[in-house]
């Protein structure tokens, strides 16, 4: 079977291309950006496509007349690069700036842009009065834009626009979005008056608000003839309100785009927005001395900055990441997903797929040999379903065939009849009596209540009460390199799996309880991996890739395309978090009832684990004494959710951050000073009565907080008046490790090998968090060799020991204690083998950078290089030392509770506009205080990353479902935070002493970015607009609204 | 039989005929014909840069050229980037500063800076952000990159070395 491909069709001329066009199923194409798009939302493709790029007419930017004639083929980026065009016609220069990013600009063109209909230009083109060329069969014509788009015709072909300018113009141009940059657009306007002694003689106004764009006939009818100053700007902005076009959709409605579309051009053409100057916050000047912190870049640490082993070759495109390997006769496999939320399979029909020649195999629930069931904590998954399916993104098949089209093509011909169950798409009703059950166990999946002392009696005698019901997103991991990798059978019958993952050792158990293979038959290979964040802890296409390999005998690779992985990947756990918070008259805490409600997904994974510790967290660093705190985690049928770096505590932030606030504002009493009061002190019991370590620095944070230059920065309306500026803070207090109850084992080796290379053997994975760096760091610092003598050798079941998970800030811990553990023995051991060999006592001897030297020597100079040890002695006698231990707990077992916490302070700085209600981040500074830092620049990388993930979390970020679906399919609608969201500026601090006593050395930072940013954020924009959002992302809409109560 | 067109290109400075499929994508005409995989595929639909390279000197969607639209162009890859001495200086610049984490948008984002170091050679750091407006990194929160960008602008100030 063979599908008929697509005919490319490159006609000369305009006429030419007409004729070729009436034909029927074919497509005019010049840039073809939208096409592909189009496809991947299910658009039938042409049988042919008319290419007019060669079409010279249509080519070039020249003037004509007092205007300019841009070819319809001008690509965007050549308008963006044209200096006449930036120069006499800025307004359109503008707007293309505004439009896709610089590479798609590239390649769309004008004529794209406009024939779209919908393209981000079109509101700048009609408040530039442009027009059109115009082919049809009819024969060429100038058309005014404006009356162009109200006709619609569709057998025309646009030659060329036409623009005029207007060099004395008074003009502006907003295109809103989702994010800040490369976004969907949401409300696009243009405007632009010309006057004539004084007067108005020309007004321009355009807008679209989601649809296409129109002029607004009647806004412009009450400019004309007005003198500028006489503007009724109150009148104009009512007006654009009435005519604006807008639609109303699931990402915005259509009341918030008409008034984002008022806002902007009543300011952009001058006019003001309404003024409000709220300050709950009242702090406005550092206080105090901040503690001995360094501010970790680059140029202030100096020689403690060391480049990252991986980070060139990365750069290069030369590392070899597992989904980029390729092998002459390797299989392409395919994951069958269900597409329907909710279902009961009928019956699963693969004889069509398996007689498509080029497929080697397909796999289904009966390939099974072991149990149809995985699951980190609760094993109620299946690998692939075969009695219903619970989300669309379940797995029912996979196929192997010998390339990607084949197997796509095998994909569509596995037959599955579902019948389609009611879906369950809300935690809330999930757990109503009379819920359809998604899992037969019930919808339950599990609860944790916890009590201390009697807080509904302490709520009846506080002086201030804070409740709020706070509401936090599913969030995409969004790691650039989606889940996938390869499979092969050795020829030792060993069963290799190269996929991404977060712990290696756990990915074998479980694949070998599926396969049904003994555990020593599996090598799991899950280094490197192109982020993670938590997405990859669980299992994701190994399964499948297992399956494939093992029934075809071949390697097989299979690397799941984004939109997939959007269906098919783990997300955050979304939160409704209830929180009622009392305090006395002085701010001191008095009692706190949580109840939180947490969207399991359609399977557990991590999610009780993930709920454990948002509860754990429930009072933050602060002593509560009466305490009532439940949770419940629901099955529903919206995605599967999980592991998420910050694992529930971030979200527990967010609320408890917030209600601080919130009280300090009640009792008229300072942020710092509210935080104070309640903050725990250093060595007493945890939250949940447990033990924690020594190295406390709570009130070091606070302090560093309390001292930071950012309360001195300019606050309230800014300067041009159109956005609000406002500072807030957040503690962030996280803890490290998988915690009491589950089994956390940690180790690692070190070893001389062959070449002279001190290998450090972790089971632990490079995801990009720096682990290759941050154990060259431990292991050099530890032997006083150097880093470039040591290689890791991680994330490898054949090669390396358990060293536990990748996850829960658990791993800087692992390498620095394995480091610390095996040193002294491994090298006693390669000093007495020197000594041997040198004639020396090993007690003169010493380890230094390349080898060998001579103990209390200042020359530095080697006696014997590591190479030479390793040559001259016998493989088998080459020294080595292993460690293994279970990572630092505490002593609580009724629940599950950390021992190990890391601390500090966020302050984020931000802009609030007053047109879009959008929040714009001017600073974000982290105060972190985690022990000395293993690597510096690891250090700081997972600072600022953790911190933009988190504002992106706050802000954009939304992996929202109706009715079990998606809304955002891929990375044009969800939106990860982009370079223009990042803040304008980031500060890193560390705090890096420890406690005399303290056994626990280096805390893991991968979670402590991300742990305050939502709340410094909500703080700082309820500082600018006198509310606190309780439900993010923020909404802008809801923005506008409170910026508008407190002008009232 | 599946349509296929006739197609003459530049890559990395060699002069490629082929009889692709027209639809066929130009990321996966690199990755998994002629396996190279320095350029990456994330999204697929040109919301990310990842699977960036050099078209004409301009950067584009490796993701969105279709092979019918590469007759007669010249496309540089990552892999390509030897032979570009302000990449090799961008490059050690991005090294340095340890620019990246996991490393897969490195390559998209080493060619959007490229690009723009080729047409202007000492941007400020505006004219660095909006460069890499269509570059998504998950990671670093993009600060290090810039940090990097900036760095290399201030070497190539300082000259190419020879």
């Amino acid at each position: 079977m063979t599908e008929p491909g697509l005919q490319v069709l490159r006609p000369t001329s305009v006429a030419e291309a007409l004729s070729l066009a009436g034909e029927g199923a074919s497509q005019l194409v010049a840039g073809g950006t939208a096409l592909q798009l189009g496809w991947a939302k299910g658009l039938p493709k042409p049988r042919r496509l008319i290419d007019i790029g060669r079409i010279a007419c249509l080519k070039g930017i020249q003037p004509a007349g007092d205007g300019f004639r841009i070819g319809a083929l001008t690509t965007l980026g050549a308008m963006e690069r044209d200096r006449a065009i930036g120069e006499n016609l800025p307004l359109l220069a503008a707007a293309v700036r505004a439009t896709a990013g610089p590479a798609v600009r590239n390649l769309g063109t004008l004529g794209g842009n406009v024939a779209g209909l919908m393209g981000c230009l079109l509101p700048a083109l009609l408040a530039s009065d442009a027009k059109l060329e115009i082919a049809s069969p009819a024969g060429h014509a100038v058309v005014p834009l404006a009356q162009w788009l109200a006709d619609t015709p569709s057998a025309d072909l646009i030659e060329a626009v036409i623009v005029r300018p207007q060099p004395t113009a008074r003009w502006t141009h907003r295109k809103v979005g989702l994010r800040a940059a490369f976004t969907p657009s949401v409300a696009g306007v243009a405007g632009l008056v010309e006057t004539a002694y004084d007067r108005i003689t020309v007004a321009r106004l355009a807008a679209s608000g989601g649809g296409q764009a129109a002029r607004l006939g009647r806004a412009e009818a009450l400019l004309v003839g007005r003198r500028l100053q006489e503007i009724d700007w109150a009148e104009l902005h009512a007006a654009i309100l009435e005519e604006a076009p807008a639609i109303d959709d699931v990402w915005r409605s259509e009341r918030y785009r008409r008034s984002v579309v008022a806002n902007a051009l009543v300011f952009g053409l001058g006019g003001k927005l309404s003024q409000g100057a709220p300050s709950p916050c009242r702090r406005t000047v550092p206080s105090g001395n901040p503690p001995a912190e360094i501010l970790v870049s680059r140029s202030e640490i100096g020689a403690r900055w060391h480049q990252r082993p991986d980070v060139a070759p990365k750069i290069a495109g030369r590392l070899e990441y597992l989904t980029d390997h390729r092998e002459p006769a390797m299989l392409v496999g395919r994951i069958r997903r269900a597409g329907i939320p909710h279902a009961r399979i009928v019956c699963i029909d693969t004889s069509a797929a398996e007689a498509l020649p080029g497929v080697a195999a397909v796999v289904t629930h009966r390939d099974i040999a072991g149990s149809n069931a995985f699951g980190i904590v609760v094993q109620d998954q299946p690998a692939l379903c075969f009695d219903k399916v619970r989300y669309v993104g379940d797995a029912v098949a996979a196929v192997a065939a010998v390339d990607m089209k084949t197997a796509e093509r095998a994909l569509a011909l596995v037959s599955v009849e579902y019948e389609p169950l009611p879906i369950v798409s809300d935690p809330q009703q999930a757990l109503a009596a009379g819920a359809e059950l998604v899992h037969a166990s019930g919808n339950l999946q599990c609860s944790f209540e916890f009590t201390r002392g009697d807080a509904a009696a302490t709520f009846a005698k506080a002086a201030h009460i804070v409740e709020a019901v706070y509401e936090t997103p599913s969030q995409m991991h969004g790691f650039m390199e989606t889940e996938g990798g390869y499979a092969f059978v050795g020829t030792d019958g060993t069963l290799n799996v190269f996929a991404g993952g977060q712990h290696g050792r756990r990915d074998r158990m479980q694949l070998s309880r599926i396969l049904g293979m003994p555990q020593e038959q599996i090598r799991v290979v899950t280094s490197p991996t192109g982020g993670a964040f938590g997405g990859k802890d669980e299992l994701t296409v190994q399964p499948a890739l297992a399956l494939l390999a093992l029934k075809t005998g071949r390697a097989v690779r299979l690397h799941l395309d984004r939109a997939e992985s959007v269906i098919a990947g783990t997300k955050r756990n979304a939160m409704r978090i209830h929180m009622r918070t009392a305090c006395d008259p002085e701010g001191r805490l008095l009692a706190q009832q949580v109840d939180v409600i947490a969207d399991a997904g359609a399977y557990a994974s991590l999610g009780p684990g993930v709920l454990e510790t948002a509860l754990e967290h429930a009072c933050g660093p602060y002593v509560v004494p009466n305490v009532l705190s439940s949770g419940r985690l629901a099955y529903t049928n919206n995605g599967v959710c999980g592991a998420f770096r910050g694992f529930g505590a971030n979200q527990m932030a967010f609320a408890v951050e917030c209600q601080l606030d919130r009280l300090a504002e009640a009792a008229g009493i300072d942020i710092i000073e509210i935080r104070r009061r309640n903050l725990r002190e250093p060595g007493t019991r945890g939250h949940l009565g447990q033990q924690v370590a020594p190295s406390e620095r709570l009130a070091e944070m606070l302090q560093a907080a309390a001292a930071d230059p950012i309360w001195a920065k300019p606050r309230g309306p800014s300067f041009d008046g159109c956005e609000t500026i406002g500072v807030g803070m957040a503690m962030n207090y996280q803890g490290n490790g998988l915690g009491t109850l589950p089994p956390d084992p940690a180790g690692g080796a070190l070893r001389l090998a062959a070449d002279g290379m001190i290998e450090a053997l972790y089971g632990l994975d490079e995801m990009g968090q720096g682990l290759l760096t941050s154990v060259k760091a431990a292991v050099a610092g530890a032997l006083g060799c150097g880093r470039d003598d040591v290689r890791p050798v991680t994330g490898d079941t054949a090669a390396t020991p358990e060293s536990g998970s990748s996850t829960a800030s658990r791993g800087t811990h692992v390498v620095w204690r394995v480091a610390a553990v095996a040193a002294p023995a491994f090298a006693r051991d390669l000093l007495a083998a020197a000594g041997q060999l040198l004639c020396r006592e090993a007690g003169t001897l010493a380890l230094a950078p390349g080898g060998i030297v001579e103990r209390h020597s200042n020359s530095g100079s080697l006696l014997m290089s590591f190479a030479e040890l390793a040559e001259a002695l016998p493989p088998d006698r080459l020294p080595a030392a292993a460690v293994s231990f279970e990572f630092p707990k505490s002593d609580y077992l009724e629940g599950n509770a950390r021992l190990i916490f890391a601390f500090g302070a966020t302050l984020a700085r931000v802009a609030v506009s007053r047109i879009t209600g959008q929040v714009r981040m001017l600073e974000l500074h982290q105060h972190t205080a985690a022990g000395p830092m293993l690597d510096a620049a690891a250090y700081l990388g997972q600072i600022e990353g953790g911190g933009v993930q988190g504002l992106g979390f706050t802000l954009t970020e939304d992996a929202a479902m109706r009715d079990g679906r998606y809304l955002a399919g891929n990375l044009d609608f969800y939106m990860l935070p982009s370079i223009a969201d990042t803040p304008e500026s980031l500060a890193t601090f560390a705090l890096e002493d420890l406690d005399e006593d303290d056994p626990f050395g280096p805390r893991g930072v991968g979670e402590l970015g991300i742990g305050a940013v939502t709340p410094a954020i909500v703080n700082a924009i309820a500082d600018a607009t006198g509310a606190w959002p309780e439900r993010i992302p923020v909404d802008p809409e809801w923005v506008l609204d409170a910026l508008q109560r407190s002008a009232a | 039989m599946s349509a296929e067109i006739a197609i003459t290109f530049n890559l990395n400075g060699c002069r490629r005929a082929l009889a692709v499929p027209a639809e066929l994508r130009l990321i996966d005409l690199l990755r998994d014909h002629f396996g190279m995989t320095a350029a990456k595929m994330a999204c697929g639909i040109g919301r990310c840069g990842a699977c960036s390279v050099l078209m004409d000197d301009r950067a584009v969607n490796g993701c969105l050229v279709m092979s019918w639209q590469l007759d007669g162009a010249t496309i540089i890859t990552p892999e390509g980037f030897d032979d570009l001495p302000e990449a090799d200086v961008l490059r050690e610049a991005l090294a340095s500063e340890n620019a990246f984490q996991c490393g897969y948008c490195a390559p998209g984002i080493t060619v959007a800076l490229t690009a723009l170091m080729l047409e202007n050679p000492a941007p400020d750091e505006s004219q660095i952000r909006a460069a890499l407006e269509g570059n998504i990194c998950r990671c670093t929160g993009y600060h290090s990159i810039i940090r990097g960008a900036l760095a290399a602008v201030e070497a190539l100030a300082r000259g190419i070395p020879t």
